[in-house]
């Protein structure tokens, strides 16, 4: 099949952007301050420093994938319902998922 | 230490440099830098304009268990532990950046409605250096909330078992601070006038 005529799906085109951005901008992160990027990011210092060696080519190819790179830092369900309730204030549920997240552990696909 | 190396002294002075705008007292540098006391001063006049603050450093741990600075210092110890584990810094590196980053978000609640109090925020930079320095002698401890399993800081030797943390289990009066009544008291006249 004539790769012109393949019709992209948008949704596809989006991820790829959403998957650019953000390696760049941890990449950004990393090399500004690396202490406060692997907090900020929730990666372990592996990673950040992976990503600290990657070239520009790497990084778009590693962008080019058709599934996000990143998932949601909140695993749990309940505790997800926890900080979405509207029961209490806005800054209460700022505050709080902001402590939860910094006592998680991060995380690695095995 | 007689052979002084140059390269430290002014890593040592960038240190300074950078506890002072956080805040730092004087009792704090001279425990973490080699700078003489004379130098010390100078600096701290120099950046802040006016001389150090004397007396004590605040030294309770019961202020660290009360409703909001009980939230401020679980979010910044949390952020220190998160740094030593996973950053790989230690010490003061680990809590001046520590600190900086509960600054950032500190300074985010203060935009929020009920969080409005003064404008320093909740937890100074000393009060940080004691809370970990507390953690270390084990005076205070993190204990998981049995709800979010959120980790908080409690009292060592309070009993723990089946913990609710401040945000899972509000107290009846918690944040309600004369201050802010006060305020909301001006705005309310405020807008009937």
């Amino acid at each position: 099949m004539n790769p012109a005529e393949q019709v992209q799906d948008p949704v596809v085109t989006e991820i790829r952007d959403a998957n650019l951005n953000y390696l760049m901008l941890a990449q950004q992160m990393i090399r500004l301050d690396k202490a406060s990027a692997i907090y900020r990011l929730g990666i372990s210092q592996s990673i950040a420093d992976l990503l600290d060696s990657l070239s520009n080519a790497q990084l778009i190819k590693l962008a080019s994938s058709s599934v996000m790179l990143t998932r949601f830092r909140f695993d749990d369900a309940q505790i997800l319902g926890l900080l979405t309730q509207h029961n209490k204030g806005y800054a209460q549920s700022l505050v709080h998922s902001a402590i939860l997240m910094a006592g998680k552990p991060v995380q690695t696909i095995a | 230490m007689k052979t002084k190396s140059v390269v430290t002294e002014s890593e040592e002075l960038q240190l300074a440099i950078r506890l002072i705008n956080l805040g730092a007292r004087l009792q704090l540098l001279e425990s973490h830098t080699s700078l003489s006391r004379e130098r010390l001063i100078k600096l701290y006049k120099e950046l802040k304009g006016n001389s150090p603050p004397k007396g004590m450093l605040p030294f309770s741990t019961d202020w660290f268990l009360t409703w909001l600075p009980n939230i401020h210092s679980s979010l910044f110890l949390n952020i220190y532990n998160f740094l030593k584990i996973n950053a790989g810094i230690d010490g003061i590196q680990a809590l001046a950046t520590a600190y900086e980053l509960y600054l950032e978000q500190a300074r985010e609640l203060e935009h929020t409605e009920e969080f409005q109090l003064t404008d320093e925020p909740v937890l100074s930079l000393v009060r940080a250096w004691t809370l970990v320095r507390f953690v270390q002698n084990n005076l205070l401890t993190i204990e998981p909330c049995s709800r979010c399993s959120g980790h908080f800081l409690v009292n060592t030797y309070d009993l723990n078992q089946e913990y609710l943390c401040n945000l899972c289990h509000v107290p009846s009066r918690a944040g309600k601070y004369q201050r802010s009544t006060r305020k909301s008291n001006e705005d309310t006249h405020a807008s009937t006038s």
